[in-house]
């Protein structure tokens, strides 16, 4: 559990998070959104004090971070930037085990720890363990740089625009890719970005910032349904709000018994999936399998839309 | 047929460096034939400076050599034809002064001249370039050095250039030449090593510190910009007054003129190029990755070491580099105020205008020059660990 109390920071006269508070429970992924210079990083920064606050405390588990050492705090935090910033004088493995030979672990451990972060993060340990950043693709560089805030087994990661600098498609597959790994590893994360599609991929909550302040912290769908201010509601886009909707909500909750005729959809997939594959198909109603395949149920246009009426009103 | 390509290709600075084998050979005298040490001489073309056999072999090799610049690519054959060049002329020109003093004549002196300097240049030329078309390694440019060391130790051990002016020169003065070449040495290394002393806290000072910089630059700049003399000058009044002031300078041995002001002058010029690329490499060091440190958790020692020098060690290296090549060279201006080194042979030489002895100093120090860029060159390559350049 973390929890951000009345945060706040100014660079002289410059306010750059004004009162922020919020607090993200275990496992929970929290995003942060808003325009550039909003004050994002900055919020996310305070959190492992690579900037002091000027007011406002942030809690770990309880604990006051103000009261830790700050090395000895930031050995706990995982943290990726947008760059990376692996230490190019470095293989991937030493980068990995940076926070590890820190916290004085014995080689046979580190090397073991190497060798699972690098099958978590689908790197062949023996091609990518020797390699030095710049023989890496930019997606596997960032794989690399989130093994790395993950090699000390931190309970809390920061992130800052981690998939910045990746292209649509790989982007698409690190976030899957980091939301199964948080789903597995139970791990706590802040994330910053400004791409709303990403917010809405990853969140549990979202907080939307602008011009220095928290406008809102919430969950996706309410963010949808009832944004605070006109700010939010601009910003989630109110053209897409439905699909969003539907973006967040899997078969499962819409589906109705019976049958019917067609390609199947999986009962985990989206209801905006689901919707897309009915208008592709030029189907009114498509069946739906559990995961092994067998037949559940079926899955209408008059379904979804009716689900999605459901949950604006 | 569009793909055929023509037999002969002429190489552009193959076609140059046979050209000054052709002037060397035609127009130029190999060595020079003076009556005594410091009357002018003259000239004898290669032809008539050897036994009729060894002119005729040397000149055919010569002329292979220039074909081989010429008209052949691989640049191993044309590595293995600058090589036989100057494995040829070097001892040829040894064999000269044997062959062209007069029996039982002490007084007489045989230099290599402008013939012999030209082709030596040419083959230096060819092989310098056919190394750099090789793109050798770091360890394979030392064991290039090692090799050309090597063969100019066996040359000048096994006695082939003892009948030339300019190992009479040294036979003269075996004694002294080793002691100035152990001060000139002592000068330019020891104030390279006492400017990185000083010179890497300095810069990383002001790396941290940005108000200390623009002053500290200013400073050192205008530094540079003093000439040496007038900089031994400046030292000599306070020196001076130290020497006669304070009992424990003048143990040490420092006086107003002589290897203090000398060393301190070579001190004072290395700091700038030290403490520049002190700079220079850590504010190179990229701010993710400064940041990303911070981020997890190192220490400002930590970081440091760990992250900033290392990924400045390279162009520190190259500050050290530039320090070392400069104080090679400059220490023989020490000579100048009673400093010793090598340049004290070539204010002899010019004070006799004996041109041998002037070569005395002076070559010894353009091979130091130039083994300490090649060396050094190779090990700022060792340590650019993970860089794009390697690997
Ligand atoms: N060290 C600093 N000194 C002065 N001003 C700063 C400093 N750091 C940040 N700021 C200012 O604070 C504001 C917020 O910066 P911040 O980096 O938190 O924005 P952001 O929301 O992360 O923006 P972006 O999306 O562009 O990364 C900006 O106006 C920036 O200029
Ligand atoms: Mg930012």
């Amino acid at each position: 559990m973390i929890e951000i109390e009345h945060l706040s920071k100014h660079y002289g006269d410059n306010i750059v998070v004004d009162d922020v508070s919020f607090a993200v429970g275990d496992g929970e992924i929290a995003v942060v959104v808003g325009t550039s210079g909003a004050g994002k990083s900055t919020l996310l920064r305070m959190i492992n004090r690579l900037v002091v606050p000027n007011t406002g405390r942030v809690l770990i588990d309880g604990q006051d971070t103000a009261t830790l050492p700050e090395d000895e705090l930031r050995h706990r935090i995982g943290y990726v930037i947008q760059g990376y910033g692996l230490f190019p004088h470095r293989t991937v493995a030493e980068n990995i085990s940076t926070v590890p030979r820190l916290l004085g672990w014995d080689r046979r451990r580190i090397a073991a720890r190497v060798e699972e972060l690098l099958d978590l993060f689908q790197l062949d340990p023996g091609e990518f363990a020797q390699k030095f950043p710049h023989q890496l693709s930019g997606g596997q560089q960032q794989r690399v740089g989130v093994a790395r805030a993950l090699a000390a087994k931190p309970a809390l990661l920061l992130m800052d625009e981690p998939f910045g600098s990746l292209d649509p498609v790989i982007r698409g597959k690190a976030q899957d890719d980091l939301l199964a790994i948080q789903r597995r590893l139970g791990t706590t994360i802040v994330l910053v970005t400004h791409d709303m599609n990403e917010a809405f991929h990853l969140g549990d909550r979202i907080a939307v910032m602008d011009q220095a302040r928290l406008l809102q912290y919430a969950k996706p769908a309410d963010l949808l349904t009832h944004p605070a201010e006109a700010f939010v509601e601009q910003l989630v886009g109110t053209a897409e709000r439905p699909f969003r909707l539907l973006s967040l909500v899997t078969v499962k909750d819409a589906m109705e018994p019976g049958s019917a005729e067609g390609e199947p959809i999986t009962v985990s997939a989206t209801l905006r999936d689901a919707l897309a594959q009915l208008i592709w198909r030029g189907r009114p109603a498509l069946p739906v399998t559990d995961a092994s395949g067998a037949p559940v149920g079926r899955i209408s246009v008059d379904g979804i839309l009716k689900h999605g009426r459901a949950s604006l009103s | 047929m569009p793909t055929l390509r023509p037999t002969l290709h002429l190489d552009r600075l193959g076609s140059v460096i046979a050209g000054l084998i052709g002037l060397a050979l035609v127009a130029s005298p190999f060595v020079t034939y003076r009556a005594n040490r410091i009357v002018s001489g003259e000239g004898r073309l290669l032809f008539d400076a050897l036994p009729p056999a060894g002119a005729v072999g040397t000149i055919l090799v010569v002329i292979g050599v220039a074909l081989c610049a010429a008209l052949a690519h691989r640049p191993l054959v044309r590595l293995a034809a600058a090589s036989l060049g100057l494995c040829v002329i070097f001892p040829a020109v040894g064999v000269s002064a044997g062959f062209v003093t007069p029996v039982g004549n002490t007084f007489a002196r045989v230099s290599p001249a402008i013939g012999f300097w030209l082709l030596a240049l040419a083959f230096a030329l060819l092989a310098a370039d056919a190394l750099t078309r090789l793109r050798l390694g770091p360890w394979g440019r030392l064991a290039a050095l090692s090799i050309a060391a090597g063969m100019l130790a066996l040359l000048l051990l096994s006695g082939a250039w003892s009948d030339l002016s300019l190992m009479k020169e040294y036979a003269n003065r075996a004694e002294s030449f080793w002691r100035e070449g152990r001060q000139h040495l002592w000068l330019a290394f020891g104030s390279m090593g006492a400017a990185c002393l000083v010179g890497l806290p300095l810069g990383l000072a002001s790396h941290r510190v940005p108000a200390l910089r623009a002053a500290l630059l200013q400073g050192l700049s205008i530094v540079q910009t003093i000439p040496s003399i007038a900089l031994f000058g400046i030292l000599i009044a306070p020196l001076g007054y130290l020497a006669a002031n304070v009992p424990l300078a003048a143990a040490l041995g420092i006086r107003g003129i002589g290897a203090a002001p000398a060393f301190i002058a070579l001190f004072l010029y290395s700091l700038l190029p030290v403490v520049a690329n002190t700079m220079a490499g850590l504010s190179q060091v990229p701010a993710d990755v400064t940041e990303a440190a911070r981020g997890m958790g190192l220490s400002r020692r930590q970081r440091l070491v760990q992250i900033e020098l290392p990924l400045a060690f390279p162009v520190i290296l190259a500050g050290i580099r530039i320090v070392l090549v400069q104080n090679l060279g400059l220490a023989t201006i020490a000579a100048l105020i009673g400093g010793g080194g090598f340049g004290t042979f070539v204010f002899q030489g010019i004070g006799q205008t004996a041109i041998d002895l002037v070569l005395l100093g002076a070559l010894p120090t353009v091979a130091l020059s130039f083994a300490a860029a090649i060396i050094l060159d190779a090990i700022i390559d060792l340590t650019r660990r993970g860089g794009h350049d390697r690997d």
